[in-house]
């Protein structure tokens, strides 16, 4: 460990110090944060392109079965980087305290792509949010600067710079959605996780439907994260997994205003496969559509789907016929 | 809420491998409550719990699930239901809705609700179970239930290892199941070693017939699924039974009472893993590298269908699997696994586990 200091100014020194980014997964959600961050370092940024039909598959190819979709297109995407940057970036996250966790998958993700890329030879970056191991995001950006060669001032002042930036994206994706109320139309509240609804391949044709079919799309991820925390807890009060109960909370905060839920989510995604059943649990009575995608189905049936489900609500508020 | 004649709560926890007589001792001795024990898991378990649950969740929510609608049905007023690091921390909110929804009436108390980081609050969850417990008492049986688990692990590790090489088919499955209900009656701690000593010389008795080197084969795993018999098709003794001596270090002794730590763990396999991947990821590449080192014939991956964290494991035990040339055998079981279609991979492993053992 004595050359850790000579090696990381190395690293530093590197001409083209280049990360890449699979754009997949948290990407969606610290997508601004990353960007800021390393370019405020200085350090040149690629991100992958949006999801198409060939990362999905060679993401499948690469991962286990089982695997959910999402973690298979995040596989597809660091493939796409592979040999094009000096390290591509995989955070590892557990949570952020009591019944906020992360998928146990985030907890996996660096090792997991670590061990299935074992032969490639690309170097892979993380940083790690561990409440037990007391390292919050702040220390774990700093340790993360450490280890690239930059001094704890620089790195402290890009991250501080990264989270204005984050904040400021946040703020007006909050204001955007809030907008949409204001558009005439029968109004779709779409919960999903954003590494989902964002996907190009996943979410994005299911939002871009419902458009076109009439609906206004209101997302739940969109909204403010401390507010749909805390009332996360009056649907469910034990619900472990943060993101997970942004979406519920955002749910409860929501369900009156809006015609109609969509919760769309991956094959097979652990926290929705208890999540979902217990929003649906909660509110019998709101219409709404419980959309699993696997990536394989084709848009005929979803579109078909959407469409009856649009129907049904048009027919209760009395916009369509009957008989 | 209906009271039994003493005025005590019928407290009942679903099943879980072989370890109810614990909870039961604790439930007893402990809290001084009548603990409810519900059936062994059977396919009707399974079809029970899977026709109230959501498709995808794990397979150990639908057991357990079913296994509560038995505790109802055999008479349990209260149930408890644990929290845990993965899915397993929401299992108990969903169940209790769930089975609200069917017209069950019961108290709940869920171990989640408790977990608050402080370890105190679990307090308030034995106050609530009685609340006029004994907590020196309640102290005492929970260290002598915990002790039970330890005896239950000792005695099923020496059963395993030994029952598929004994001359009179049978003699140590009879002693087995002789010991599993002595501890599910027994109310004192003298009672519980004398059952524990008496399986031990019994099995210790035992004619066995074993090769100098048999076939080894370790198992490693999701926590559930890997210890509990039912769920994973009897794997053990379908193992055992074509003669192979069946290792895991999986179980409450190993994973929880004398754990020795992620980091400890972490040490030997760093390697191949840097982080914590999951709540017994650690333990279970760290097992298998073990097994692997130890020069073992086989490994057999258990998990149910959809468990994220195992699944996360997966990757790094192909990697060990090629780094050691040792074949692994991943098994993963929903609620249409068939007894049959087990059957038949455990044989081919078997096989080839064998002819590879005659070639070297």
């Amino acid at each position: 460990m004595g050359n850790k200091k000579q090696s990381a100014s190395v690293r530093r020194a590197e001409k083209n110090l280049t990360i890449g980014l699979p754009r997949a997964m948290l990407y969606h959600r610290y997508g601004a944060l990353w960007e800021t961050f390393f370019q405020q370092l200085g350090v040149n940024v690629i991100v992958s392109e949006p999801t198409n039909r060939r990362i999905m598959e060679e993401g499948a190819a690469l991962a286990i079965d089982e695997t959910c979709l999402s973690a298979k297109i995040f596989l597809g995407h660091v493939q796409t980087l592979i040999g094009r940057c000096s390290y591509i970036l995989v955070p590892r996250i557990t949570g952020f305290g009591v019944r906020r966790d992360m998928c146990t998958r985030f907890s996996s993700l660096y090792d997991l792509t670590c061990n299935v890329f074992r032969t490639s030879g690309q170097k892979f970056l993380t940083y790690n949010i561990d409440e037990k191991a007391r390292s919050d995001e702040e220390t774990a950006f700093e340790k993360m600067g450490e280890f690239l060669g930059f001094s704890q001032k620089e790195v402290k002042s890009a991250y501080k710079e990264a989270k204005k930036a984050e904040a400021d994206q946040r703020k007006k994706q909050i204001r955007q959605q809030e907008k949409q109320y204001e558009k005439p139309g029968m109004k779709i509240l779409v919960a999903g996780h954003s590494y989902v609804a964002e996907d190009a391949c996943v979410g994005k044709p299911v939002l871009d439907f419902l458009e076109k079919s009439g609906a206004v799309v209101i997302r739940a991820d969109l909204m403010d994260r401390k507010d749909a925390l805390k009332k996360s807890t009056q649907m469910s009060p034990t619900l472990k997994w943060e993101i997970n109960r942004e979406l519920a909370g955002s749910i409860q905060a929501q369900k009156d205003k809006v015609d109609g839920i969509i919760l769309l989510s991956v094959f097979p995604c652990g926290p929705d496969s208890m999540a979902s059943e217990m929003i649906i649990r909660k509110n019998r009575g709101v219409p709404l559509l419980n959309l699993v995608l696997d990536g394989q189905e084709g848009m005929a049936g979803i579109e078909t789907r959407l469409e009856s489900f649009l129907d049904i609500i048009r027919f209760k508020k009395g916009e369509m016929g009957r008989g | 809420m209906a009271k039994n004649r003493k005025g005590t709560k019928n407290l009942a926890f679903p099943r879980i491998a072989n370890y109810n007589c614990a909870a039961k001792y604790i439930m007893e001795q402990g809290l001084e409550q009548h603990c409810v024990l519900q059936p062994e898991m059977t396919r009707h378990t399974l079809e029970l719990g899977t026709k109230y649950s959501p498709d995808s969740v794990c397979a150990p929510f639908k057991t357990s699930l079913g296994s509560m609608i038995e505790a109802l049905d055999a008479g349990a007023d209260t149930l408890i239901m644990t929290y845990g690091l993965c899915r397993l921390g929401y299992y108990g909110e969903l169940q209790e809705q769930i089975l609200r929804d069917l017209g069950y009436e019961f108290e709940m108390v869920n171990l989640s609700e408790f977990t608050t980081g402080k370890k105190k609050d679990y307090l308030k969850a034995v106050k609530k179970l009685n609340p006029n417990v004994n907590l020196v008492h309640f102290a005492a049986a929970g260290i002598e239930g915990l002790k039970m688990a330890e005896y239950v692990d000792e005695i099923e590790e020496t059963y395993y290892k030994n029952c598929g090489f004994e001359t009179e088919k049978g003699s140590c499955r009879k002693i087995f199941r002789k010991f599993l209900r002595d501890m599910e009656q027994v109310e004192s701690r003298s009672e519980m070693d004398a059952g524990y000593k008496a399986a031990r010389e019994a099995l210790a008795g035992v004619e066995l017939e074993k090769p100098e080197h048999p076939l080894r084969v370790g198992i490693v795993g999701e926590y559930f699924t890997v210890m509990d018999a039912f769920s994973n098709l009897n794997l053990e003794q379908k193992l055992a039974d074509l003669g192979v001596e069946v290792h895991r270090w999986m179980n409450v002794s190993h994973r929880n009472i004398h754990y020795s730590g992620e980091k400890n763990l972490n040490v030997s396999i760093r390697d191949l893993c840097r982080f914590e991947m999951g709540p017994t990821s650690t333990a279970n590449i760290w097992c298998a590298r073990k097994y692997a080192e130890q020069g073992f014939d086989g490994i057999i991956h258990v998990k149910s269908a959809g468990c994220t964290p195992e699944i996360d494991v997966m990757p790094v035990l192909q990697n060990i699997g090629e780094e050691y040339k040792i074949p692994v055998l991943y098994l993963t079981y929903d609620s249409q696994t068939s007894d049959t279609g087990l059957m038949t991979r455990i044989e081919a492993f078997y096989d080839m586990i064998a002819m590879r053992k005659k070639v070297r």
